[in-house]
């Protein structure tokens, strides 16, 4: 799948990451939108003819004080930046360059999946991006289906603050805002062959989600609040590297499925063992204590998506771990999600032409 | 189906759950989180499944179920239930195979809920499924490997059924290539009996192939048509000829029977089996007979069809039609029929000898039975004349009526079958005959008394025959062929060879006349030894009083039978013209050209010396006749037989004849006829040793021939002459009532 926004973002990075790109504006077509909001990433999804285009900005935002002169500056380079008390807040893909550029972090509206609570504006922020991503609706009421995370299963955090925000500020745009689950959205773009049947997870950056749905009900779903963060976080303090760089050696080294060659890829290891069994464990506690879970005759495909799952041999190692543990369930597979960095948002879309027609 | 399945849970998850498991099953459902909107669901459209989860139910009473159970028993209800609350769900009364508990297994949800739904709605989830697979083949689905097969089974069904087709049309369409046709029916004709009548009208005799006599459809009775519909057909006014469920039904009630139990064809089959085909059993007439009696349903009126049938239908006893079996049965005509005879014949056509009520009267009875209950069954009869009928005895036999005039019925038998051939048979002629009845008793009667004297005066076995002729017409009026028709049916009226004796001398005396000889004239009565004409034989005639009379006249030799005067008259008028004379009144059998034949030699029948001596007695010569009309089935005219008198002798000649055969009576050997006291003509006759014994004479009406012999041409007894064996049979026929 080809995408317009993914190809000037390389193009961008290849100059030398000096020169923030911004997304083109966003030609309103029409028709439901599928918007996958995680920690990491806001992805939207909408169909076009028999494609999908994908437009995804970074989830995240860079403030600088604010001056005329960097206003004119972030103006003239087309930077996404909105003003607020005293500061530039630059959003999306640019704020990553911006803190590159400072050798720092860039700073998240979302954190653990959840809005931030650190974060004053993070709710602005979100919803910058997500109007640079999602048009104002060439018609009222029409479908807009975000992704929402599960209820974490290890603290006695809802959702529903976040959930609520996101689908008001969807609302208040004209959409009509439907909430699917992630995990969900992974079934409900990957399984559709096996009548969306399965578990889906989306291994995020804040968190792993988790669903069960049978024909295309979702029995149960849930997250833990473990993901791609965790590891760098962990395996940075572990090592004494800064979580950023991690990430990067994570994304673009790791391979679990050979032995590791320093202190970090063991530490690596390491973590995501710990990921990968915290969530297995959680897919055994769920099962065996829900009330809902039906006795089926076949078994069930498994798809990990989402960029956490991405380093080779994580779907291996969660494969063996999944048959070394004991589960009500018999699975047929565990396999890699199409697209996996664009999973939620094609599931996402699906739901909300589903529910369209 | 419109009404859906209804699931109800308060857990959305398993709500959820179960009702995807069920639409994913194919069928439609609706679910409830709510058990007031259940409920009026339930209310207003009766599901016919109820899916009820009790998880997380707040009222563990489950009062709900228990009013669905009791209230909609139509609807099945299946349980989600903990194990533990499963058996007080039974014992209040929901079926143990409709009780489920966790984990929900979507296999065990959908086989339960088909076994159900399958159950109540097999016929239109059949339809259904046709339905879609024939949408399917019709949107083409070339992908999908089963459709493409079932595609490809249902060409080739299809194919095979074309071909099936086609050869069943080929078929049929041979069949109907010569299929008779229905016009005929137009003019419809069965064979009917021919009846012979007496003169005044009596009836003496049928004759028949088949038995019958026509009788239209409108004289037929409502309740005799209605006993044959009962029995034979009940939907006969409904049908078209056909009665496809009767022959569906037939046949498989045949197949489990294992052969022919029950028939499936119509009156109207049943009618173009009869009229048109054979009785063959072969697939090619069943198709025909389905041919024809739909055309004969489309050109004919229903009471026409019955009318044709029951005119058709043979019913037993040689009885062929409802008029001929009602006579047959029952003595009456069909308008005269009730309903316990309607009843009886209508039992008949199905099996006319089994149910014969003269042969097997108590399955007849039995039959009959049936046949009035079948009546009563269909609204014919009440359940009163139901009871009084059943209780009426079947017919019991009837002796065939005897011919009246046996000998004389047989005669005119021959003559009407040389003259109509089998149409006499077949044709429902109306030939009113000559005879009279009266006379023709007073004939038997006469005869019956002659052979009984003659056995009396110990002379037993002899026969006798005897035969009148109307002089004015030369219509035959009594005719008998001997003393009993049952034990010898050899007509010795008409049949017998005998020699003539004397009364073959009238016709010489009458060439004598026709060669100007009078009463009065003479010839001599004396010995005289004739040669043949190569000399070889000699023969010497003597009289039967073995005297010779000398020189007497003509009446005196006549009447006196003088054999030497006879033979000396033919000689002198030669014996040809003897002959000519004799054919001239009829005379038609081999005559002896030499002088003893002057005298009786040649062999003749009674018949035919009583017709010479019809002429004898007025001048003209008759043909027999036995008829005076013939008519056809429908009382028209087909032959007016006048009497056709041919003038053989002029009337001097007769007076001549009447003179010289009064003498006889007068005054010469039939002087016993004097008894009865009127002018009477005749006379005897005697072959060697009694052999045969002969008066023929007549009166001013009738004349009548006598004959008394045996069948094997042996003496009829000492003395058995002429005037003594056959003139009192004579007189007795003659003599006034």
């Amino acid at each position: 799948m080809s995408d317009k926004n993914e190809d000037a973002k390389a193009a961008a990075n290849q100059k030398g990451g000096n020169n923030p790109e911004r997304p083109k504006e966003i030609e309103n077509f029409g028709g439901p939108i599928g918007l996958d909001i995680g920690t990491t990433n806001i992805v939207s999804a909408r169909a076009r003819g028999a494609n999908i285009q994908i437009t995804k900005q970074l989830n995240a935002f860079f403030t600088v004080p604010a001056s005329k002169i960097t206003g004119m500056t972030l103006l003239k380079n087309d930077v996404l930046y909105f003003s607020q008390n005293g500061s530039f807040y630059i959003i999306g893909n640019a704020a990553d360059t911006f803190a590159n550029t400072f050798n720092t972090d860039t700073r998240r509206p979302v954190e653990s999946g959840l809005l931030s609570a650190k974060e004053d504006e993070a709710l602005n922020v979100i919803q910058s991006i997500i109007k640079t991503l999602v048009p104002p609706p060439k018609n009222q009421g029409e479908l807009v289906c975000y992704s929402i995370p599960g209820d974490p299963i290890d603290t006695k955090i809802s959702v529903l603050h976040h959930d609520t925000i996101l689908k008001r500020t969807l609302q208040d745009m004209g959409y009509t805002a439907i909430a699917i689950n992630e995990g969900f959205a992974v079934i409900m773009s990957e399984l559709a062959d096996e009548s969306y049947t399965g578990i889906g997870i989306s291994m995020g950056g804040g968190m792993c989600n988790v669903c069960f749905s049978y024909l295309s009900v979702p029995v149960f779903s849930y997250s833990i609040q473990k993901g791609g963060d965790y590891v760098d976080t962990m395996v940075g303090a572990a090592v004494g590297e800064s979580a950023t760089r991690i990430k990067l050696i994570k994304e673009k080294e790791l391979n679990l499925l050979k032995e590791p060659k320093n202190k970090v890829e063991t530490s690596l290891s390491i973590y995501y063992e710990d990921l990968l069994e915290s969530l297995i464990l959680s897919i055994q506690r769920v099962i065996t204590t829900s009330e809902s879970v039906p006795r089926l005759s076949k078994p069930i495909s498994v798809v990990l998506s989402g960029g956490t799952a991405m380093p080779a041999g994580v779907r291996e190692k969660f494969e063996k771990l999944l048959k070394a543990n004991r589960l009500p369930l018999q699975f047929s597979s565990v396999r890699m999600a199409e697209d996996p960095l664009n999973t939620t948002a094609k599931g996402a879309l699906q739901l909300a032409i589903a529910e369209e027609k | 189906m419109a009404v859906p399945i209804l699931v109800f849970s308060v857990d959305k998850t398993r709500g959820s759950l179960l009702l995807k498991i069920i639409e994913n099953s194919g069928f439609k459902a609706k679910l409830f989180d709510n058990s007031l909107e259940l409920e009026y669901a339930v209310r207003r459209r009766r599901p016919p499944i109820i899916v009820f989860d009790t998880k997380h139910y707040q009222s563990r009473q489950f009062k709900i179920i228990s009013a669905f159970h009791s209230r909609f028993q139509d609807a099945e209800l299946i349980l989600f239930a903990d194990p533990a609350e499963i058996p007080s769900f039974i014992a209040a009364g929901i079926k143990k195979e409709c009780c489920f508990s966790d984990p929900i297994n979507p296999d065990e949800v959908t086989l339960k809920i088909r076994e159900i739904y399958f159950i109540k709605n097999r016929a239109f989830l059949k339809i259904k499924t046709y339905f879609l697979l024939l949408c399917s083949l019709f949107e083409g689905t070339r992908d999908n490997p089963y459709i493409v097969f079932t595609k490809k089974i249902i060409m080739a069904i299809a194919m095979a059924l074309a071909v099936v087709v086609g050869i069943a049309g080929g078929f049929i369409f041979y069949n109907m290539s010569d299929l008779p046709k229905v016009q005929l029916l137009e003019s419809y004709v069965p064979f009917e009996s021919s009846f012979l009548y007496a003169s005044d009208g009596v009836e003496l005799a049928e004759f028949y192939l088949e038995r019958r006599k026509f009788v239209p459809f409108y004289k037929i009775p409502k309740h005799v048509k209605n006993a044959f519909i009962a029995v034979e057909d009940a939907h006969f006014y409904e049908h078209h000829g056909i009665d496809f469920f009767r022959t569906i039904a037939a046949f498989i009630n045949n197949i489990r029977a294992g052969g022919a139990v029950q028939g499936g064809s119509t009156i109207t089959q049943q009618l173009a089996k009869m009229l048109f085909l054979t009785p063959e059993k072969s697939l090619s007439r069943k198709i025909k007979e389905a041919a024809i009696s739909m055309q004969i349903e489309g050109r004919y009126k229903k009471d026409e069809i019955l009318g044709f049938y029951l005119n058709q239908a043979y019913f037993g006893a040689r009885a062929y039609g409802i008029e001929a079996a009602s006579q047959t049965y029952f003595g009456k005509r069909t308008e005269e029929l009730n309903v316990t005879d309607a009843a009886m014949l209508a039992a008949l056509p199905k099996a006319p000898t089994d149910y014969s009520p003269f042969k097997n009267p108590q399955k007849a009875f039995a039959r009959r039975n049936l046949a009035l209950k079948s009546m009563l069954d269909r609204g014919f009869i009440d359940a009163e004349v139901y009871a009084a009928s059943a209780k009426e005895p079947v017919p019991e036999y009837i002796s065939r009526k005897k011919y009246a005039a046996p000998y004389f019925v047989e005669y005119i038998r021959n003559v009407m079958e040389q003259k109509f051939g089998d149409r006499l048979y077949t044709a429902g002629l109306r030939i009113y005959t000559t005879l009279d009845l009266t006379l023709q008793k007073k004939a038997e009667r006469a005869v019956a008394n002659g052979a009984a004297a003659l056995a009396r005066a110990g002379m037993p076995g002899v026969e006798a025959a005897l035969i009148a002729i109307d002089l004015n017409t030369g219509a035959i009026r009594a005719m008998v062929g001997g003393t009993n028709f049952q034990k010898s049916q050899f007509n010795r009226a008409t049949q017998a060879m005998r020699q003539t004796g004397s009364v073959f001398k009238p016709i010489v005396y009458l060439t004598a006349f026709k060669n100007g000889y009078s009463a009065d004239s003479t010839v001599d009565d004396t010995e005289v030894t004739y040669s043949s004409k190569d000399g070889g034989q000699q023969w010497t005639p003597h009289n039967y009083s073995r005297r010779f009379y000398g020189r007497v006249t003509l009446r005196t030799a006549l009447s006196h039978s003088l054999n030497a005067a006879t033979v000396a008259l033919a000689n002198a008028i030669g014996m040809d013209k003897v002959i000519a004379t004799a054919r001239s009144i009829g005379v038609t059998s081999n005559i002896y050209p030499h002088l003893p034949a002057a005298i009786g030699v040649s062999e003749m029948t009674l018949i035919e010396l009583t017709y010479a001596y019809t002429t004898f007695a007025n001048g003209r010569r008759f043909d027999p006749m036995v008829y005076e009309k013939i008519t056809d089935r429908y009382n028209i005219k087909v032959e007016d037989n006048a009497p056709k008198g041919v003038q053989a002798i002029d009337p001097a000649n007769v007076a001549k004849m009447r003179d010289v055969l009064n003498a006889v009576v007068t005054e010469g050997t039939s002087i016993a006829a004097q008894s009865l006291n009127r002018p009477v003509y005749g006379k005897t006759g005697t072959t060697d040793e009694y052999k045969d014994a002969w008066f023929i004479g007549f009166d001013d009406r009738l004349a009548v021939g006598v004959w008394v012999g045996r069948d094997n041409n042996r003496p009829i007894g000492d003395d058995m002459s002429g005037s003594h064996a056959a003139l009192p049979i004579w007189i007795n026929f003659m003599k006034e009532d």
